[in-house]
């Protein structure tokens, strides 16, 4: 019974009716709430209508009755990760995308590169929010700073009609002082955006990805990068297709396995520490 | 598969700079590509003629090879002239345009050739040549062969071509 509920709602699925079901997984969950496929399905619905907070609740569950350790959990995890991007967890999803990436490699389970583009897109919305943050309060301090600057140039023009008022200075001398003084308090202002500017220097900077951190068969940076016999290094997903398939070095064409491939730490640390000031190269 | 992002980084990347006499023809689509290709040197086998290539792209691409081939072009004529791109005579080069080259095979393919490489090697592979030939059996081969170039066996002994 609950099980045709689900056919049912992955015939509605299919047609595009994801609100129809949401509806009859729900009906489906009621009945047998033990069973993890139909968790998947309304997670994945969810997932089209963008109920974030329903996608965290079904994928959980859907981990939990499959086991954490299950290579069946994945897709699940998966899910999990997405929505807590949606939800605006990033670093939460990188954890749980990365996890499931490792777990996803082990198990040789088809996720693993859906998993590693979720890595990449947690990676670049920790970046983004720290980003929005530095920016935001960066333009906080230059407010504050202009304003300050403003209140001095208010308070000098006061000074000077003072000094008009009780004849200390002539009307030509007072025109002179007031002019000055604006041309000051402008070109003030001037320099404090300009040294912002530089400072922010995200902005003017040119976005370029050095080369070392690209891979040569998918040209995106890296996440995961592993080092030939040869001594070239690729991103693991790729040139593992690739060894699989051909049983040679892409370079120098000499017979090669994928345990020939090591993990090379040391430029995984670069590109870690690269993506980590600059999560725009993750769409580079 | 990566095959669309990667093509698109190529293309950009192609689009800010390319080897002299190699040019873009057409890129709209992601499956199918063409480029113009001129030999640079005073050969006199190529001289004056600029080559037309089709590169046809899987959702495999890069972890196979793309499908490259000549194709012709003969000017209608209300067509300028200049329009017109042959064949290139070439002892590897058949007279329908099939080209057998190692580094297009599934075989001799790597990843980490680019568009802009391949067309760079046949245009290297032009320039070298001095036989004003086709390959042995051409006309068999023209009216015969079915086959994807890729999956034909080339025999690639003749490394002095």
């Amino acid at each position: 019974m609950s099980f045709e509920l689900k056919e049912r709602g992955n015939q509605l699925y299919k047609e595009g009716d994801y609100n129809g079901a949401e509806e009859l997984y729900s009906q489906a969950i009621s009945k047998n709430p033990r069973e993890p496929t139909f968790f998947t399905n309304r997670a994945l619905t969810r997932t089209k209508l963008e109920k974030w907070a329903g996608v965290e609740q079904d994928a959980r569950a859907a981990v939990d009755l499959y086991g954490q350790k299950s290579p069946n959990s994945l897709k699940s995890r998966w899910y999990l990760a997405q929505a807590l991007l949606g939800l605006h967890r990033s670093q939460e999803a990188y954890e749980v995308a990365i996890d499931a990436y490792r777990a996803s490699l082990t198990a040789k389970s088809g996720q693993t590169e859906n998993l590693s583009k979720t890595v990449l897109r947690a990676k670049q919305a920790i970046w983004a929010a720290k980003e929005t943050s530095r920016l935001r309060e960066m333009n906080q301090t230059l407010t504050t700073m202009e304003q300050l600057i403003e209140t001095d140039l208010k308070r000098g023009l006061d000074d000077l009609q003072g000094q008009l008022d009780r004849g200390a200075i002539g009307e030509t001398g007072f025109l002179e002082d007031q002019k000055a003084l604006r041309e000051d308090s402008e070109k003030n202002i001037q320099n404090l955006r300009e040294a912002f500017r530089i400072a922010s220097k995200g902005e003017v900077q040119e976005r370029v990805v050095p080369d070392y951190l690209v891979d040569g068969i998918t040209f995106e940076i890296m996440h995961d990068p592993v080092i030939t016999p040869s001594g070239t290094s690729f991103d693991r997903i790729g040139i593992t297709k690739y060894v699989e398939q051909s049983g040679v070095d892409p370079i120098t064409r000499a017979p090669s396995s994928v345990n020939d491939l090591r993990p090379n730490y040391a430029l995984k640390a670069a590109c870690e520490e690269f993506l980590t000031n600059n999560g725009w190269a993750v769409d580079w | 598969m990566f095959a669309s992002k990667r093509l698109g980084k190529e293309l950009m990347k192609m689009q800010e700079h390319l080897p002299p006499g190699i040019s873009i023809v057409k890129s709209e689509n992601l499956e199918e590509w063409q480029m113009d290709i001129k030999v640079l040197d005073d050969n006199p086998l190529y001289q004056n003629e600029i080559y037309r290539l089709k590169f046809t792209f899987g959702s495999k691409y890069p972890i196979e090879p793309p499908e490259v081939q000549f194709i012709e072009i003969k000017p209608t004529s209300t067509e300028p002239p200049e329009t017109k791109r042959p064949i290139p005579i070439h002892p590897h080069i058949y007279s329908n345009g099939i080209i057998c080259l190692d580094l297009l095979s599934s075989a001799g393919w790597s990843p980490v050739q680019t568009v802009e490489s391949i067309c760079m090697s046949i245009q290297s592979m032009l320039t070298a040549n001095t036989r004003d030939e086709r390959p042995p059996g051409d006309s068999d081969f023209v009216s015969y062969n079915r086959r994807r170039p890729r999956d034909i066996n080339f025999m690639y002994d003749d490394d002095n071509v």
